[in-house]
């Protein structure tokens, strides 16, 4: 018994090594070992112990650990989809989606990826920072899909499954054989929520209990700094739990996504501009559009337009997202970049990173902007977050965190929790999921004001999971729902769901988990 | 308010609780017939009058202010009159006069030897030494033209590379305004200024102030910020600052280069300038909440220097506002809701603009809109007594419930009386 494990342990051990190894910090790493060992700390006649006590002093332990621990969080899932209905489903909305971009190129008689002639670079790079200023003709691009094309086609999922009973609605996500939290089973995941724990964001006078702070968010401050300090990605990611002062976001966030710039950040974050300097592709248009069509029009994001337009550029040359998420994203096509020479590198993957936007994926990146204003550093955490949550969200799979999973939990918490709310919708013929969708699809972006958006995303940090998302909405519906009783068209429905301006997330949220 | 001082209240005015359909019917009179004025008279069932008839509270125009509170109109209001406007508001609202009031203010503190008074030596960008106040550095300095020219010139030699701003006393939103490097744009354009057509016109007097060039940007872009102040008593000092302010963004990039110098686009954050510019987005209209840029800041900078710089803004409006004090008619039957124009610099130190005694309410997006709906709601629950018809015999200290958005940033005679209870919305900072 205790021979197997330790051999497992091994086995496991050997098997992070070689991915360390494969990593970009890992010369760093080896080398900043390297310099210790050689060092007077480190003694010969006790090598081992003494390099493990330099390393712990120099703060080296605790880089090594956080490696270890963002390697495990973004492990991609290997196994494909068991549920091969999904798998088909989602291949054909793959498909569909590269139609539509394709007939977009030909009706707009422009090709998918062309070099950018010489003219253009340069303009591009003297508008860099402000590209709120490069003219481009975006009248006839429209966004590939939008976050009701999506629902129609996660709707028509419960038609794959073969045992749809004629006696229920065909809308329900019931129909999925996939396994879902109750109530009582979320409670024991946001324990401190759950015993009404003190929480920043509900109360900003809300007193302390530990003696010598005059409130808690006094001593939320104190206790945030020690942990930034210590910078132990597994212990930032407690504290998160109870919500972080806007003062240290910056820094945990970074700190528990494992996003901290370094020097090859910087070069390689240059290597993307170059990128999207050199090659023209279709979808930046549909970026700049993007952006414009949100974060542009919007007075929450509006003075960030110039950082979203480079941040997003970016983010679709880079193929190390690509790389991260092979297993959850499909098969981006290969196409020929026209106007360069045949080679090896007159092919690109469309887009590098794997990822087409559809109508408000800027919204990903915007509430960044209210922690970062250097343009890597919000990169960098930007797609951490987007490697780690946001691809479930416009992705289709049985992942427990996807967005199948979440709309099945919602559906499930309100028919369970708010019965007469769910017999309301039935009776007025509306689809529940249809009046959150967008607000699960973009995790509440752009619908929450940025103080309460920020929180919220503290608590997907904290507990590493989405599911607060679909319990959001299920709250908000709770409070609202003596409007809702009022009215029976969808139009209506989303009138008094509209305006989310006077949400307080937190202490909602905690009434939710609290009620017994 | 506590349960008893509502009592003591009651008593004072010989009242008893009236039920509701009791109680008379305010009767308003309003010189503006805007939406966010006129629906909020009407949620509150008032009843709208003419000038001449018996009103009980005017929105007024400045003009009609002044007229209704000079000798030859004879006009007398009564205890149930109120008026939304100081009779000589111009001591604040006007660009010289604000700056002639403070600096009187403070060379009185200095006589007494207050140490808000101290003074000292800074650095300017250029490398040259000044002698500053450490506490009431809050205004740009500036000088009154053509009175002061000589006063100016020398100040301008101190530092001829640094950029001045010319803006015409009495006009607003903008217009007139022009910025200023050389000395020789300044004399041409005082010539150009005394045509033989109309010489009156050279009468018109100019306020000349440095330039803030270092403002800080977001985005790349200069905004300046518009808060609002309530003030319901002058003497002792009553003021009320709105938790709803906004910052109002320029369109184009900020860019210090000569040739941008004449773009108003680049300069000015009035929204009337920017509106009619090619990138103005009614949407959004330019304007971000105070709040985000308190979040935006706190996230990028560090809490220590954003709480430093909102509270530098409340001390330079309760300094503005004592400034006037002394000279402000304080007539019980007046309050006013000033507009505040501020600008940040790169530094954080925020830098009074200037005073609007007539802010405009006008709604130019839906958030705008809500905003100054609530605006006038709260101002009218801080300035009614609790039973909502004007009086002057009211003590004028609102329940917290009754500010709203509005936080309570000085009371003097709360101070005086050292009496902070019920007042669990007083900030925190206290002002002597
Ligand atoms: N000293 C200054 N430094 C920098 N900008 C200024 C200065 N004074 C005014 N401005 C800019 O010009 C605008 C208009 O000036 P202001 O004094 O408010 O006059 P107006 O009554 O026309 O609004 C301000 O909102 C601000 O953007
Ligand atoms: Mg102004």
């Amino acid at each position: 018994m205790e021979g197997r494990h330790e051999d497992d342990k091994k086995h496991t051990a050997s098997k992070l090594a070689e991915e360390i190894k494969a990593l970009a910090v890992y010369k760093s790493l080896y080398s900043d070992v390297q310099k210790l060992a050689s060092s007077s700390i480190v003694r010969k006649d006790d090598f081992r112990q003494t390099l493990h006590q330099a390393m712990k002093d120099q703060g080296l332990e605790t880089k090594f650990r956080n490696t270890i621990y963002h390697l495990v969080k973004t492990h991609s899932n290997k196994n494909k989809d068991p549920i091969s209905l999904l798998t088909k489903a989602s291949g054909q909305w793959e498909k569909r989606i590269h139609k539509s971009l394709n007939s977009m190129c030909t009706d707009l008689e422009t090709a998918l990826a062309k070099t950018r002639p010489q003219s253009e670079q340069e303009e591009l790079l003297e508008k860099w920072n402000e590209l709120s200023t490069y003219t481009l003709d975006l009248s006839k691009y429209r966004p590939v899909y939008a976050p009701k094309d999506f629902l129609e086609v996660l709707i028509t999922l419960s038609g794959y499954v073969p045992y749809t009973r004629e006696d229920e609605p065909k809308w329900e996500f019931a129909h999925l054989p996939l396994q879902v939290k109750t109530l009582d089973q979320l409670r024991k995941v946001f324990p401190e929520w759950a015993n009404g724990e003190p929480l920043l964001g509900v109360n900003p006078n809300m007193p302390s209990s530990v003696p010598g702070f005059a409130s808690l968010e006094a001593e939320r401050i104190s206790l945030g700094e020690r942990v930034a300090i210590l910078g132990y990605a597994p212990v930032v990611q407690e504290y998160l739990k109870k919500g972080s002062p806007q003062c240290l976001r910056a820094k945990l966030w970074s700190q528990v996504l494992g996003s901290d710039i370094q020097a090859s950040h910087l070069e390689y974050f240059a290597q993307l501009k170059k990128d999207v300097l050199e090659i023209d592709l279709m979808i930046d248009k549909l970026i700049f559009k993007d952006v414009q069509l949100t974060a542009s029009n919007d007075d929450q994001y509006f003075v960030f337009e110039d950082l979203l337009y480079q941040v997003m550029l970016c983010f679709s040359r880079d193929s190390e997202v690509m790389k991260k998420l092979k297993d959850s994203i499909g098969n981006p096509p290969t196409v020929t970049i026209k106007g360069k020479q045949t080679s090896a590198d007159s092919v690109t993957v469309f887009p590098p990173s794997g990822i087409i936007p559809f109508h408000g994926f800027s919204m990903y990146a915007t509430p960044f902007c209210y922690l970062y204003d250097d343009p890597a550093q919000l990169y960098y955490t930007f797609r951490s977050f987007y490697i780690r949550y946001w691809h479930r969200l416009h992705y289709i799979s049985t992942h427990s965190q996807g967005i199948v999973s979440l709309c099945l939990l919602y559906e499930r918490l309100l028919e369970a929790n708010e019965p007469l709310l769910w017999i309301h919708f039935r009776n007025i013929n509306i689809n529940p999921i249809r009046v959150v969708f967008k607000w699960l699809m973009r995790a509440f972006s752009g619908h929450l004001p940025p103080d309460q958006l920020l929180l919220l995303w503290d608590a997907i940090l904290g507990y590493d999971c989405l599911e607060i998302l679909p319990l959001l909405a299920l709250a908000i519906l709770s409070f609202r729902k003596e409007n809702i009783f009022q009215v029976n068209t969808i139009q209506n429905v989303d009138a008094v769901l509209a305006d989310l301006s006077t949400i307080s997330v937190i202490p909602l949220l905690q009434l939710a988990l609290m009620k017994s | 308010m506590n349960q008893d001082a509502k009592k003591m209240a009651n008593s004072l005015y010989g009242r008893v609780n009236a039920p509701a359909v009791e109680r008379c019917r305010v009767n308003f009179c309003t010189d503006l017939e805007k939406s966010v004025l006129m629906s909020n008279f009407e949620r509150r069932a008032w009843n709208q009058v003419g000038p001449d008839d018996e009103w009980n509270f005017y929105w007024a125009s400045t003009q009609t202010c002044r007229n209704l509170f000079s000798v030859e109109s004879g006009y007398r209001m009564n205890d149930n009159q109120i008026i939304n406007h100081f009779p000589n508001h111009y001591e604040l609202s006007r660009k010289d006069l604000l700056v002639k009031n403070i600096k009187r203010y403070r060379k009185e503190l200095e006589r007494e030897g207050n140490p808000l008074a101290e003074k000292a030596e800074v650095v300017l960008h250029g490398g040259q030494v000044v002698t500053r106040y450490v506490h009431l550095d809050f205004v740009p300095v500036t000088f009154v033209l053509p009175a002061d020219y000589n006063m100016f010139v020398e100040e301008y030699r101190k530092s001829p590379q640094s950029t001045w701003i010319m803006k015409p006393c009495g006009k607003s939103q903008g217009t007139g305004i022009f910025l200023i490097n050389k000395l020789s744009k300044l004399k041409k354009w005082s010539r150009e200024a005394k045509t033989p057509f109309h010489p009156q016109l050279t009468k018109e007097s100019y306020v000349i102030s440095r330039y803030i060039d270092n403002p800080l940007l977001i985005g790349g872009k200069k905004f300046d910020l518009r808060l609002y102040v309530l003030v319901t008593s002058f003497r002792p000092l009553k003021a009320y600052l709105f938790q709803l302010g906004f910052c109002r963004f320029c369109t184009v990039k900020y860019d210090t280069s000569v040739t941008e110098l004449d773009n108003m686009y680049v300069h000015l954050t009035n929204v009337s300038v920017q509106k009619h510019g090619g990138d103005y987005n009614n949407i959004h209209g330019g304007k971000m909440t105070v709040q985000n840029l308190r979040l935006y800041l706190e996230g990028t900078q560090g809490r220590a220097v954003t709480e430093k710089l909102f509270a530098a803004m409340q001390w330079l409006i309760v300094h503005s506002l004592k400034a006037v004090s002394s000279v402000m008619a304080n007539d019980r039957h007046c309050f006013e809701c000033y507009g505040y124009d501020i600008i940040i610099d790169n530094q954080l130190k925020p830098w009074l603009v200037e005073v609007n005694a007539s802010p405009s309410l006008t709604s130019t997006t839906v958030n705008d809109r809500i905003l100054k709906y609530k605006l006038i709601d709260n101002m009218l629950s801080v300035v009614l007594p609790p039973d909502g018809v004007p009086d002057v015999r009211w003590n004028k200290i609102p329940s917290a419930e009754a500010m709203g958005n509005f936080d309570l940033l000085i009371d003097e005679e709360l101070i005086e009386k050292e009496e902070p209870s019920g007042h669990s919305r007083a900030l925190k900072t206290k002002y002597k």
